[in-house]
């Protein structure tokens, strides 16, 4: 039926962190999917993508969870997630998962030439433009590395903000320099870890912007959680949330 | 090299500790970063050149016999006598055998990598025979008894208020201040004899060219020269993998190489050295040796890192790293520090023992960006963690974990449970929307506020919306 | 009992999986090798002027290389241009020569400037082989009339390179230096500036071991390297 509405049929993988600690990134890309004329379904039954296993060296509990995925998300026409990291992980990193495995190397390949970071979905493949949006605030923008370098997703989101009427975007020096989160790398190296973030906060704070944007929440968690530790005002979300018009609720680590 | 025993972790908490080490670490890395910026910036061409350099590499690589081959053959017709060590010990026994037989009393050394690598300075040492380090940095480090903290400037972690102290202590006349000019005045000073009064002269390679049989290697203060052409015996050693067809393929990486380390555009001294002194030649070594060197190359070969054998040792990796930024080049523990470290120390030191290494990496890809010969980097720290495992290097504590949260995830019914139940339990912690202490999250709240989950997961959230509970998105 | 080299070269051998190279093989490697620089051109910094002595000119005075130029008609008038650089510069008016004798022909004493033997620390006076555009290097080779250390135990080191020997890029010199004669000289030595460290804090000292500076001196006309 949606197929002959002429709308894609979008998978959404919300990711494992977004499911967990903060689904308002989850109903915003939904929101925005939407919007962007797509026809969106949740299996309901995703979990994570397996990233922690993969980055772990646990290549062989990767492959299952990454197979698991494969079979919830191969019927649709796309699938999209709002996390940079996560997309590279289906995008970049199953076929090196999957690489000893014949039966589904194939399967790898077709989803991941589906699968989108959702900045880059709305506004590569759907050419999308967010409409009557106001925020008044100040913010800075951080390049998750993920996204970054993996997937080359620097444009999209700035795009999408510059949409947003009353929005500065202020300059964050270093904005493609690693944050220091790194998955599990940032509790098996805590202070390694605590160290790089304290130099994120601190630019990020030196911006005088009020508001700390990115389109990880894994890489916001560790710079907000940093920010809230050193006393600072900034507040963080996704980029997501701002996009589609919930920028004045509660950003991440405030009680909605 | 470290304090045994000491752990990665506890030399990386001491470098932390050190805010001395951090500005020293950020001045001359800083520098070197927004140099090479400005230098890839006027080449436009560098994207070409870093797949040309890639493909020469790859191109000697693939064809690594015949080039060694043809290398030693030149080589032997200019008059060098080639030696080939299997390991670090006995690329080291050959270098002091050749200077004991030749009664040396003093050699001098100029930087070289593999030479650390191979432990000559140590060796030198046993051997009682006297070994004066001429580029500045090895210099420094020698002073001071320390080994070097990066592959391109072994002193970067010596601020010039400790390098002036030092010298003030070990120079037979002290600099006249702690400027830098005056401290690099008093080290011209300190070494100027010593270069001429050398028997044997030790250098590196940073490229060997096939198809003559010469040794390039490049320096800006021109001590490779003063090094190798006073003494009568000149010494290079070199890794395998350094070698190039031939001068026009090593002047393609050296584009590549000098951008990428100083941000310069070409090396003040860059020399192809072939052979002894000819018949009539003013000046220049009467014997000149080359050892050429695997430790652990063929291997690297076999098991899947060649893409490492690519490295041309320019550094950019490590200095845009953010942990080596953090932690500096001796909280790593061996001759390599930084992204390219990590790769190849389990490679030479057995991963046993450097497991650490490529698991203390955020995977940022920072390194493989400005990697002028395009090493893949965080692939092959990956490939490093997967063997780990493989092999069960990896704590038990990561092992549980990693399984526990495994199975829940291909599981998920039990994963919505455990999920709905972790959201709950971590909201018992919260105060306002932040948790500032929980257990098991220690490493996380040490040092940083944890975000409070909202009330439900997304999930069970858009399960409630979708069964007619408008609004209810869980905030 | 096989030798270190038989290993390795074994261990290599097996890594490619692959046999030993036959003549067939050497030829096609010896093909790829060329065939990687023939697109060189888009892998190489185009020069900023058209002329490529004007190209060397500002490269070895620009301040990548950090050096003096200067131009001359004809190698007679070097040693006023040496004479120059030196009051030009309040440095005193002794030179070492490199001993090769076009330099040694020139009549010195009639500029006001001395020969004498080496010193250490002093004026060295030599001729370069080639100068290269794209870099600003000038290129020495050893020889019996060079002596390598010439060109590293001066404070001052002057440099006559002619201006018919400006190559255009690196490779032009690998070229050229083929034609000029088999074997490959024992030493050749690209240099591109003033002795220089930034081993202390990356901040650049000119002096490290060898010169503190270097000046260039270009000589039209024809001269006998
Ligand atoms: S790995 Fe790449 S960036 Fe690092 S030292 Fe080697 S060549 Fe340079």
């Amino acid at each position: 039926m949606e197929k002959q509405s002429g709308k894609p049929r979008v998978g959404l993988f919300a990711t494992c962190l977004v499911d967990l600690s903060r689904p308002q990134v989850g109903f915003a890309a939904l929101r925005l999917l939407e919007d962007a004329g797509c026809s969106v379904e949740v299996p309901l039954d995703q979990t994570c993508c397996g990233q922690p296993a993969f980055n772990s060296g646990a290549t062989g509990q990767a492959a299952e969870l990454a197979r698991q995925l494969i079979r919830q998300f191969e019927p649709f026409d796309h699938v999209v997630v709002p996390s940079g990291s996560c997309a590279a992980m289906i995008k970049v990193h199953y076929v090196e998962a999957l690489a000893d495995d014949p039966a589904w190397l194939p399967r790898a390949e077709a989803l991941a030439a589906k699968t989108w970071e959702l900045m880059s979905f709305l506004v590569d493949v759907r050419g999308y433009r967010p409409t009557g949006l106001v925020l008044e605030t100040t913010a800075t923008y951080h390049d998750s590395c993920s996204g970054l370098r993996e997937l080359g997703i620097s444009r999209q989101p700035r795009d999408l903000l510059a949409a947003v009427e009353g929005l500065e975007l202020r300059p964050l020096p270093g904005n493609d320099v690693c944050c220091g989160f790194g998955g599990t790398f940032c509790v098996k190296y805590a202070a390694i870890s605590n160290a790089i973030v304290g130099e994120k906060a601190a630019a990020v704070e030196a911006t005088g912007a009020r508001l700390l944007l990115g389109g990880d929440l894994g890489c916001l968690m560790n710079t907000a959680g940093k920010l809230s530790r050193e006393g600072s005002s900034v507040r963080a979300m996704h980029a997501a949330e701002v996009i589609a018009g919930m920028g004045k609720g509660p950003a991440i680590g405030e009680e909605g | 090299m470290q304090a045994a025993g000491s752990s990665f972790k506890s030399r990386a908490g001491a470098a932390l500790a050190d805010a001395t080490l951090k500005s020293a670490i950020d001045r001359t890395a800083g520098n070197a970063e927004t140099k090479r910026a400005a230098a890839v910036g006027e080449f436009p061409q560098f994207d070409e050149a870093r797949k040309l350099g890639r493909r020469i590499k790859d191109h000697v690589i693939v064809h690594l016999e015949h080039y060694l081959i043809e290398f030693e053959r030149n080589a032997l017709r200019s008059g060098a006598k080639v030696h080939w060590a299997r390991t670090s010990e006995e690329a080291s026994r050959i270098v002091v055998e050749i200077c004991r037989s030749a009664g040396a009393k003093r050699v001098t050394r100029s930087k070289s990598m593999l030479g650390e690598e191979i432990g000559l300075p140590h060796a030198l040492e046993a051997a009682g025979i006297e070994r004066v380090e001429t580029d500045l940095a090895e210099h420094i480090v020698q002073l001071a008894g320390e080994t070097p903290s990066h592959i391109v400037w072994p002193a970067m972690h010596k601020t010039r208020e400790q390098v002036a102290s030092l010298f003030n202590e070990k120079h037979a006349s002290p600099p006249a201040s702690e400027s830098i000019p005056d401290l690099v005045h008093s080290a011209r000073q300190d070494l100027r004899q010593k270069f001429l009064t050398a028997d044997v002269g030790i250098s590196g390679a940073n490229f060997l060219i096939a198809d003559t049989g010469a040794v390039c290697t490049v320096t800006n203060e021109g001590n490779a020269e003063l090094t190798t052409t006073p003494p009568r015996i000149h010494i290079v050693t070199a890794g395998i993998e350094k070698l190039v067809p031939s001068i026009d393929h090593a002047f393609a990486l050296l584009r590549l190489l000098v951008r990428s380390a100083t941000g310069g555009d070409f090396t003040q001294y860059t020399t192809f050295h072939c052979g002894p002194k000819r018949p009539g030649d003013a000046d220049g070594p009467e014997e000149f040796h080359i050892v050429l060197v695997d430790n652990g190359r063929t291997r690297m070969l076999a098991e899947g890192l060649a893409a490492m054998l690519r490295c041309i040792r320019c550094g950019a990796c490590m200095n845009h790293c953010v942990v080596y930024r953090q932690i500096g080049g001796h909280a790593y523990g061996a001759t390599y520090p930084g992204p390219m470290g990590s790769v190849l120390t389990p490679a030479i030191d057995g991963l046993a023992n450097s497991r650490d290494l490529p698991n203390a990496c955020t995977l940022n890809g920072k390194c493989a960006e400005v990697c002028p010969v395009e090493i893949p980097l965080p692939t092959l720290l990956r490939g490093w963690r997967d063997r780990s495992w493989k092999e069960g290097l990896e704590p038990l504590t990561v092992r549980t974990g990693i399984g526990i949260w495994a199975y829940f995830a291909r599981h998920p019914f039990f994963y919505r449970l455990a999920t709905a139940v972790a959201v709950h339990w971590m909201r018992l912690f919260r105060k306002g929307g932040w948790i500032a202490w929980m257990p098991l999250a220690g490493g996380w709240t040490q040092h940083r506020d944890f975000p409070a989950p909202q009330r439900a997961t997304f999930i069970a959230a858009y399960k409630a919306m979708r069964k007619g509970a408008p609004n209810d998105n869980g905030t | 009992m096989t030798t270190a080299r038989e290993q390795i070269l074994q261990a290599v051998r097996d890594a490619s999986g692959r046999g030993e190279h036959t003549a067939d093989s050497v030829e096609q490697i010896l093909r790829e090798s060329e065939m990687l620089l023939d697109g060189i051109d888009i892998c190489r910094p185009a020069l900023r002027l058209i002329d490529i002595v004007d190209s060397f000119m500002a490269r070895v005075s620009g301040p990548k290389v950090g050096a003096s130029i200067d131009r001359i008609a004809s190698l007679s008038q070097l040693p006023t241009a040496v004479a120059r650089y030196l009051a030009a510069n309040a440095k005193p008016a002794a030179i070492t020569l490199q001993p090769t004798s076009p330099l040694l022909g020139l009549d010195w004493v009639a500029a006001g400037v001395t020969p004498v033997r080496d010193r250490d620390d002093g004026v060295v006076v030599g001729l370069a082989r080639w100068g290269i555009a794209e870099t600003g290097s000038i290129v020495v080779h050893s020889a019996p009339d060079m002596p390598i250390l010439h060109n590293f135990l001066c404070s001052t080191h002057i440099v006559a390179v002619p201006t018919q020997r400006i190559l255009r890029h690196l490779e032009d010199y690998a070229e050229a230096a083929r034609i000029a004669g088999d074997p490959a000289p024992r030493n050749a030595c690209l240099i591109t500036g003033a002795s220089g460290t930034t081993d202390i804090e990356g901040s650049l000292v000119k002096g490290a071991h060898g010169p503190r500076e270097l000046c260039v001196i270009l000589v039209d006309g024809v001269v006998q390297v």
